[in-house]
């Protein structure tokens, strides 16, 4: 016979073990969440490169998740941003100033079946010069034993830019297929694929002489792994992004959160995000002005760079219904830091602040 | 041609693999917050805008959603 | 919403049992009632010692024939959670033990034979339960698994937890003394549930509020006789044989009516370590000890 568990470890095993009671666990079907929640969340974001401070972003969002009935929810939510300050209208050299809100909202419909679930969800987001609405359908289906997931979804957006006197088009048709799969008791993996397929004006107006290809075909694998540290009550979850498009971009994402309870209900999550990315084929770094039918970039953005964020949340259970967090990240982007070559030279390394505030309740 | 193989692979290692399944009274742990992908929508909203506007890559996480004028 | 208290008292499990909710209709409260005992019914057919032709009988009846029984995930989980048991009482609680009833005849006053007792106990052993995946059997002749260490409290979190998930958010379940709080009466005031006075039936010596959860207690007035001022009660030791004799009673109230139960059973069998093993789980408790004085966490 083992020895006696550590008192600790004693007091809370058979309580543990009698919560996993399989009706607590009804593993007869897929079913709205048990309670319904709301929540709030505000963004404070700022950048900067080294020689001037760009833009600042304040962002308010709410989110409502409500059951209807046994096999029916609602998802919704709101959000606005404003942004203001300077962003560089060419590589990152002139900055200009700019302010700018945009208001967006999207609504998600959800049947629950026995071994499948099918939603419906529409979303619109609007500023001053940019409009977007899209609509989609996704869904899953899960084993009988609901170890294996399969996900599945299509989705298409129009959008409508009307920035500097223009009357522009974008629609973008995309899919998602995947797969998530509970390894162990301990071990939880998912997988998923999209492609999405765009036509339409896709250069950005704000950037001097930028004419990107009307065409835009993107495909991009995610991989996650969340692993529970038994002993020590830890949770680590890992993901990897590879993705590719035909503007010639090439990324690597790799991301890691450690989840770390601490006493009286308080979580400790560090994260780290790295990433890498080729530039687009038409991005350029030298001065150049290019005839109409030449593609053309000096959009940071697509340039060949590497970004590291560092991030900490601290969030507590408050109570049974109240639960908050807050979270701060710290961002920086740097043509040198590509991995895979030699990154886009002069540009001003990029830096980021986020600071993010949530308060969520369960009713 | 590497990609197709890496996608396969993929594909196969998530199902194709036969291992003892987890009973349904086993997954107590798989139950709490922290060991489920479904992680805080807003958070998530919130971090994929932000990449999405100043990264050129995109997506893997799911389907809809439209886009913006960010800069 | 104008809510009524309705109760309905019945008999299951070997004993007297009521379920109290709040609905707005009788029929509700009627229909959700009946719903509840047919699952507290289907828990008794197919896990009481009791009946010749529950699955736990028929595996029973298999001892030592070598033949294998395929469990279903419930059988699996009640097998996973006696291990878990077992293993965190130092094996003083343990499933096989009920052969004992045996040489335990408690509705005559008489003690059994020693050799009767020490025959009794090679028979008694979780780990000798063989398990392969969902199979079980018992490989020697004469043994036995009883879940009524457990299987009260499990039908009446089961119970609670089907009319929680029908809408009910006032009302208990209480089957024999096992109680399974869904929610507070309707004004919010907790249920004032009575601890029966040990030596004294039918009269109250404690009340617990609870407007949610669990609370079950082991005592030693269930089945009992007594020799010369000496109570042998039904809570026997797996190793000795022996009733244990330290505690009158002990209440616990969790989250699970089965955790609040298989805590007061353990309790009962630790005996003078009780107090300790009560204190680290951090719940709530009342204990009797054998003078009549009543210990509460400290």
């Amino acid at each position: 016979m083992s020895a006696s568990p550590t008192p600790r470890r004693l007091g809370n095993a058979i309580l543990a073990a009698a919560m996993t009671l399989p009706c607590l666990h009804n593993a007869q079907a897929d079913s709205p969440p048990e309670q319904g929640q709301i929540s709030y969340r505000y963004l404070d974001y700022r950048e900067s490169q080294p020689d001037a401070d760009r833009i600042s972003v304040k962002a308010h969002a709410l989110a409502l998740s409500a059951p209807l009935n046994e096999s029916w929810s609602l998802d919704a939510s709101l959000t606005t941003d404003t942004v203001s300050g300077a962003s560089p209208a060419w590589w990152t050299k002139n900055l200009n100033t700019m302010h700018d809100e945009r208001n967006a909202g999207d609504i998600t419909l959800t049947h629950y079946l026995p071994h499948d679930t099918v939603g419906v969800n529409a979303s619109l987001s609007r500023e001053n010069d940019y409009e977007s609405r899209s609509l989609s359908l996704s869904g899953s289906h899960s084993s009988d034993d609901k170890n294996i997931t399969w996900h599945y979804g299509v989705g298409g957006s129009a959008d409508h830019i009307t920035s500097m006197g223009l009357d522009e088009d974008k629609q973008v048709i995309n899919f998602l297929l995947g797969v998530t799969r509970v390894v162990s008791t301990k071990d939880i993996i998912q997988a998923n694929l999209t492609y999405s397929s765009g036509h339409g004006y896709y250069s950005d107006p704000y950037k001097l002489a930028d004419n990107r290809p009307r065409n835009r075909h993107q495909t991009a694998l995610l991989t996650r792994w969340n692993h529970h540290l038994e002993e020590l009550g830890h949770t680590i979850h890992l993901n990897y992004r590879y993705y590719r498009d035909d503007w010639g971009v090439q990324a690597h994402t790799l991301g890691a959160e450690y989840v770390v309870p601490l006493n009286e209900g308080w979580t400790l999550t560090p994260s780290l995000r790295l990433h890498t990315q080729g530039k687009a084929d038409f991005y350029v770094d030298e001065v150049n002005f290019p005839s109409a039918d030449t593609y053309h970039s000096q959009d940071q953005r697509l340039s060949a760079l590497g970004a590291l964020t560092l991030g900490i949340k601290l969030s507590k259970q408050i109570s049974d219904l109240w639960s908050g967090d807050v979270k701060l990240e710290r961002y920086e982007q740097r043509g040198s830091w590509y991995l895979g070559g030699d990154g886009s030279p002069d540009l001003a390394a990029f830096r980021a602040t986020f600071l993010q505030f949530g308060l969520t309740r369960k009713f | 041609m590497i990609r197709s193989l890496a996608l396969l692979v993929c594909a196969a290692l998530l199902t194709a693999c036969s291992i003892d399944p987890v009973h349904p009274w086993e997954k107590g742990m798989l139950a709490k917050p922290e060991m489920t992908f479904e992680s805080n929508r807003l958070e998530a909203a919130y971090s994929e805008h932000i990449y999405f506007s100043k990264e050129a890559a995109s997506g893997g996480s799911g389907v809809g959603g439209g886009g913006c004028g960010c800069n | 919403m104008n809510l009524q208290t309705w109760q309905f008292r019945f008999t299951a499990l070997g004993g007297s049992c009521e379920i109290r909710i709040c609905t707005e209709r009788k029929e509700d409260a009627m229909a959700q009632t009946e719903a509840a005992i047919s699952e507290i019914d289907r828990i008794e057919k197919k896990f009481s010692r009791y009946r010749e032709d529950s699955f736990i009988s028929r595996i029973n009846q298999g001892a030592g024939q070598g033949e294998w029984f395929e469990c279903d995930a419930e059988t699996c989980w009640l097998l996973d959670y006696a291990d878990t048991l077992y293993t965190h009482s130092d094996g003083l609680f343990d499933i096989t033990s009920g052969v004992l009833r045996r040489a335990w005849n408690f509705r005559e006053a008489r003690l059994p034979n020693a050799d009767a007792i020490a025959a009794l106990l090679p028979l008694i052993g979780w780990r000798q339960v063989e398990r392969e995946g969902a199979r079980v059997r018992l490989p020697q002749s004469g043994m036995e698994i009883d879940l009524g260490g457990f299987g009260k409290e499990y039908a009446t979190d089961n119970a609670a937890n089907l009319l929680s998930r029908a809408g009910i958010r006032h009302g208990y379940v209480n089957l024999g003394g096992d109680i399974h709080v869904m929610g507070p009466q309707p004004d919010g005031q907790p249920w004032l549930i009575g601890i029966q006075n040990p030596r004294q039936k039918g009269e109250i010596i404690a009340t617990i509020p609870l407007t949610q959860g669990g609370l079950a207690t082991s005592g030693d007035y269930e089945k009992f006789f007594e020799i010369d001022d000496q109570r042998y009660c039904h809570v026997l030791h797996p190793r000795t044989g022996y009733p244990v004799s330290h505690w009158r009673s002990i209440s616990v109230m969790a989250p699970l009516t089965i955790a609040a139960g298989s805590y007061s059973t353990i309790a009962m069998l630790k005996e003078r370590q009780a107090p300790a093993f009560l204190e680290q789980t951090g719940l709530d408790f009342l204990a009797i000890d054998h003078t009549g004085n009543m210990l509460r966490p400290g």
